[in-house]
């Protein structure tokens, strides 16, 4: 009875250290699941709803709703493949290292850019030639990608979010943009780009509840190669909505945030 | 041997609970989480916008000196979905907020808690990890 007693509890320790090193992983990565989006320990927040992938009349998959995460945030190199690092540039390894905690343009209620993320939710809205992102954090601010078929200008003005153009390859809506200015950074630590920056996002919902969200950053003038970075959305509880978030009412932070950029 | 295996499972938990909500800003970049701080006043105002909500106190020291006191909460949003109204606190409450104290010496902390005149010990949506045995402030 004592050894079963033991057993049980070697059994429901590794369970419950397995399921805390998945939350900290999803931290770590930067808003990657709902937790650290819901705030105060989630509590009262119903789980991520479950189901199979649900599809439009078209027999595409419906990837619109309100989704948490799915985008950087503390530092980018933790959505890295296992054992990868960031292929850094001198110049762009330079400029990481003299980035100041509040220089950071998230500190300072402008736009996260792509891929960041923030902690809370944002709404896919699908529309007859468009795609919207609506962001609740990331300053109230939105995206919009055009799926008319149309190509990127030859020489778009630098922009937060850029020129995006969508498309389907099977069951996987890719997002082409270029024309990014290089004013936002990609997490809280302060990893830069350069208007040369080139991102292809592959959103895939595999069920209900679950947008993966896989990056391919190319940017010649901050990275030696292009890299591939994943982020994983989910759901948001049945009955939440947007909420109003003007970042720019009331932040006195700015002047108190000291040293290096850091992660939270 | 039993114990010897609780231990070790409850710290894990701890951890766990510990863990930080991600807010617009660097909770290290403000706040010393090695400088804990705990607070007893009276609430002057208590501001419910974005990025976070505030609330500014009066404590008044051993001496009859009074100082003042601006404590960062987590957003209205965070703490809305999570059960907190704009009504949980009124000018003239008594409060203890406890919490981390500003790195550059000003007179600002990041709050954990906030335990109400009622007693009762609230989580204040901290960008530093909340305490997992607060829970919402009741509706008034």
């Amino acid at each position: 009875m004592r050894n079963f007693q033991t057993r049980g509890l070697v059994l429901l320790t590794f369970v419950v250290f397995g399921v805390i090193s998945l939350a900290a992983l999803s931290l770590a990565q930067g808003g990657n699941a709902a937790a650290p989006a819901v705030g105060g320990g989630g509590r009262g927040r119903a789980a991520v709803p479950t189901g199979p992938t649900p599809r439009t009349p078209d027999g595409k998959p419906d990837l619109s709703g309100l989704w948490n995460g799915g985008g950087s945030g503390g530092n980018i190199a933790s959505a890295l493949p296992r054992g990868e690092t960031l292929p850094l540039l001198p110049s762009a390894a330079k400029l990481l290292a003299s980035r100041q905690a509040k220089d950071d343009p998230e500190s300072n209620c402008l736009p996260a850019g792509v891929p960041r993320g923030a902690p809370y939710p944002w709404r896919w809205v699908t529309a007859p030639g468009y795609v919207y992102f609506l962001f609740e954090g990331n300053i109230h601010s939105y995206r919009q990608i055009f799926t008319d078929g149309r190509k990127h200008p030859a020489d778009p003005d630098p922009t937060w979010y850029g020129h995006s153009i969508g498309s389907w390859d099977g069951d996987t809506f890719v997002i082409d943009t270029v024309g990014y200015n290089d004013k936002f950074w990609f997490d809280f630590v302060g990893t830069p780009h350069t208007e040369q920056l080139h991102t292809i996002e592959r959103f895939t919902r595999t069920n209900l509840g679950t947008l993966v969200n896989e990056v391919t950053i190319d940017d010649p003038g901050a990275f030696s190669k292009p890299f591939k970075v994943t982020f994983t959305a989910r759901l948001a509880p049945k009955g939440d909505e947007l909420m109003e978030y003007i970042c720019q009412e009331n932040n006195p932070d700015v002047p108190h945030l000291v040293g290096p950029a850091v992660a939270p | 041997m039993r114990l010897k295996l609780i231990a070790p499972l409850m710290a894990i938990v701890l951890i766990a609970v510990a863990l930080p909500v991600f807010a617009h800003h660097s909770f290290s970049a403000q706040y010393d989480a090695n400088k804990p701080i705990t607070l007893k006043g009276v609430v002057t105002r208590f501001e419910w916008t974005n990025p976070h909500a505030r609330i500014f106190i009066d404590v008044t020291d051993e001496n009859g000196k009074v100082t003042s006191w601006n404590l960062e909460l987590g957003s209205p949003n965070i703490l809305a979905r999570a059960g907190w109204t704009r009504k949980a606190l009124a000018v003239g409450d008594k409060v203890a907020v406890e919490g981390a104290l500003a790195k550059d010496g000003s007179k600002m902390a990041n709050a954990r808690t906030v335990t109400l005149a009622s007693g009762k010990t609230v989580f204040a949506g901290s960008s530093g990890g909340d305490t997992p045995t607060a829970a919402p402030p009741p509706a008034r």
